[in-house]
C-alpha cells in the first residue's frame, strides 16, 4: 500500500523539469531504505517527471524519459535499475521443481530481446566505461567482500552488507516483527553458473556476433524472501537462472567482472529483474570524501527542513558534515554553520568541506549544543 | 571564520546581564577598513555594498580571538574554527 508522504519541503530549486530529454521513455525502479520511499517517489516526480510511479516496501518503481546523466541526480534512492520484469509474486507449493520451472520461464525469452536488453544497456554505459579507475577500485572492494561471503560454504544465513542498505520487503503478518525475521531469510548471493564448463566447442565458422555473444559475461544477483525463501534458497535460483541464461544466451557467468549483472528478486509481493544501471549506489556521493551518516538519510532530513534562498542552517551536531553537504549541494542559495564538541570530527567535516568545494557555504564551529 | 559567523555569535559565560556576551570583540593583527557605523543612504551606495559583502563574506578569520565584552574571556579561533566550549569549571 502506497503511504502518503511527509509533510516535507519543496522539491530542489533548480528546475531540472523544464529540461528537454532526448532520452526515450523507461521503466525503472530504484531501491531505498525502509522509510526513504515516499521521498524518492516524490524525488523522482519532481526531478525527472516520472509517471506511474508505484511504491512499495524498498523499492519505487517509475516510468521517465530520463538520461543516465539525470538519473544519477537522485539523492535518495539506493541502487537504480532498468526495469525487464514485474510480474506477481510466485506460487509457492511443495514442488521445487515446478517452482524453478516457474522462475525460469520468467526470464526465457527470445533471442531478440535479450540483443535489446544489451544494447540498451550498452546505450546507458556509454559514458560509464569499464576503464574508471575510481569506481573499479571501490566495485573491486565490494566484489571481494561478497566472493569471500560465498567461500564461507556454511548454510549460515548471511546479513547484508552494511554498504548497500537495502530494505527488504517486510512481512507484516500477525503479531510479527518485521525486520529480523525477513534479513534472516533474505540471502545475497553471487552466483556462477556450473554450466560454463559445459559449453559446446565453437567450431572456427562462427560469425563475429556470435563470437561477441560468447564474451559477453554476466553475473546473476538473486534475492529470495518471505514464503519462496522458505522453499528455495537464494543461490539455487540464482543457478537455476544463470543455467537458462547461458543455454539461452551464450553468455560466459562470470563472478568477478561481469558484463551485465541481472537482478532478480522474488518476494511475497513481486517477482522483479532487473539490470542495474551503475556499478556503484546512488549513495556513493563523488563530493563526499569520508562518510558520515548514510548521505540518503541526510538529504531527506535535509530536505524536511523546507530550505529556500537566504536561509540561515544550523546544524548543531554535525559531526563529519553530512547533512550539511548534502544540503549546501541541493540548496545552494543558503548559509550553512556545523557546530561540534569534537575536534577530529570538526577535521573530518573540514576536509569534507573542502573536498565537496562548499568552504563559502559551510562555516564550522567547535561548540556545544549545551552552550547555545 | 567568515565576520557573518561572529554576527550570529555571542558569549555564554554564566552570570551575565542580558545582552552582556555580544558583540563579541575580534582580535586581529590589523584593522578594518571600514567606517564603524554605515552613513545614510547606505543601501544605494553600490560600493559600499561591496566592500560590505567583501568584510562579511569573504574575509575569513584563520587565527586570532573573540573576546566576551562584559567578562573578558576569550574564545580562540584556530584554523578558521572559533572553539566556543566552556570548560567544566566555568559552564
Amino acid at each position: 500500500p502506497e503511504r502518503t508522504p511527509p509533510r516535507s519541503g519543496p522539491a530542489p530549486s533548480r528546475p531540472r523539469l523544464a529540461k528537454m530529454s532526448s532520452a526515450e521513455p523507461g521503466r525503472f525502479f530504484c531501491t531505498a531504505g525502509r522509510g526513504l520511499e515516499p521521498f524518492l517517489a516524490r524525488e523522482v516526480r519532481a526531478r525527472l517527471g516520472a509517471t506511474e510511479v508505484d511504491c512499495v516496501s524498498g523499492k519505487v518503481f517509475f516510468r521517465a524519459a530520463a538520461g543516465p546523466g539525470e538519473l544519477r541526480q537522485l539523492r535518495s534512492g539506493e541502487r537504480l535499475f532498468l526495469l525487464l520484469k514485474k510480474h506477481g509474486p510466485l506460487p509457492v507449493s511443495g514442488n521445487r521443481g515446478k517452482m524453478l520451472h516457474e522462475i525460469k520461464s520468467l526470464i526465457i525469452e527470445d533471442p531478440k530481446y535479450w540483443l535489446d536488453i544489451i544494447s540498451v544497456w550498452r546505450k546507458l554505459h556509454k559514458h560509464e566505461g569499464k576503464t574508471d579507475d575510481g569506481s573499479q577500485e571501490n566495485t573491486l572492494a565490494l566484489k571481494r567482500k561478497s566472493e569471500e561471503d560465498t567461500n564461507t560454504a556454511s548454510k549460515k544465513q548471511k546479513t547484508e552488507q552494511v554498504t548497500a542498505v537495502v530494505s527488504e520487503e517486510c512481512q507484516m503478518g500477525a503479531g510479527e516483527t518485521c525486520e529480523v525475521p525477513d534479513r534472516i531469510s533474505g540471502q545475497e548471493c553471487w552466483t556462477e553458473s556450473r554450466t560454463s564448463s559445459e559449453l559446446p566447442s565453437r567450431g572456427s565458422g562462427e560469425n563475429p556476433a556470435a563470437n561477441e555473444e560468447l564474451s559477453f559475461s554476466f553475473r546473476v544477483s538473486c534475492r529470495c524472501s518471505g514464503a519462496i525463501a522458505r522453499i528455495l534458497t537464494s543461490q539455487e535460483v540464482g543457478k537455476a537462472i544463470g543455467t537458462t541464461l547461458v543455454k539461452q544466451c551464450r553468455w560466459r557467468a562470470d563472478l568477478r567482472d561481469p558484463d551485465l549483472e541481472i537482478f532478480v528478486h522474488l518476494n511475497d509481493i513481486h517477482s522483479v529483474v532487473g539490470i542495474p544501471l551503475f556499478r556503484l549506489p546512488l549513495a556513493n556521493r563523488e563530493y563526499i570524501r569520508t562518510a558520515g551518516l548514510r548521505s540518503t538519510v541526510a538529504w531527506a532530513m535535509a530536505s524536511l527542513a523546507e530550505i529556500r534562498a537566504g536561509a540561515l542552517v544550523l546544524d548543531p551536531m554535525c559531526g563529519l558534515g553530512t547533512i550539511l553537504l548534502e544540503a549546501a549541494k541541493e540548496w545552494p542559495e543558503a548559509c550553512y554553520w556545523g557546530a561540534d564538541i569534537s575536534e577530529s570530527q570538526l577535521e573530518g567535516a573540514d576536509g569534507n568541506i573542502r573536498t565537496a568545494g562548499l568552504v563559502d557555504k559551510i562555516e564550522l564551529l567547535k561548540a556545544s549544543v549545551k552552550g547555545m | 571564520m567568515k565576520l557573518l559567523t561572529h554576527n550570529l555569535l555571542s558569549s555564554h559565560v554564566p552570570g551575565l546581564r542580558p545582552g552582556g556576551g555580544f558583540p563579541l570583540r575580534i582580535e586581529l593583527g590589523h584593522p578594518s577598513e571600514l567606517p564603524p557605523e554605515p552613513s545614510p543612504g547606505y543601501e544605494a551606495d553600490e560600493e559600499f555594498l561591496r566592500r560590505l559583502h567583501h568584510v562579511l563574506l569573504e574575509v575569513e578569520v584563520l587565527e586570532g580571538s573573540l573576546q566576551c565584552p562584559d567578562s573578558g574571556r576569550r574564545f580562540p579561533i584556530s584554523r578558521g574554527v572559533p572553539n566556543l566550549l566552556l570548560t567544566e569549571d566555568e559552564a
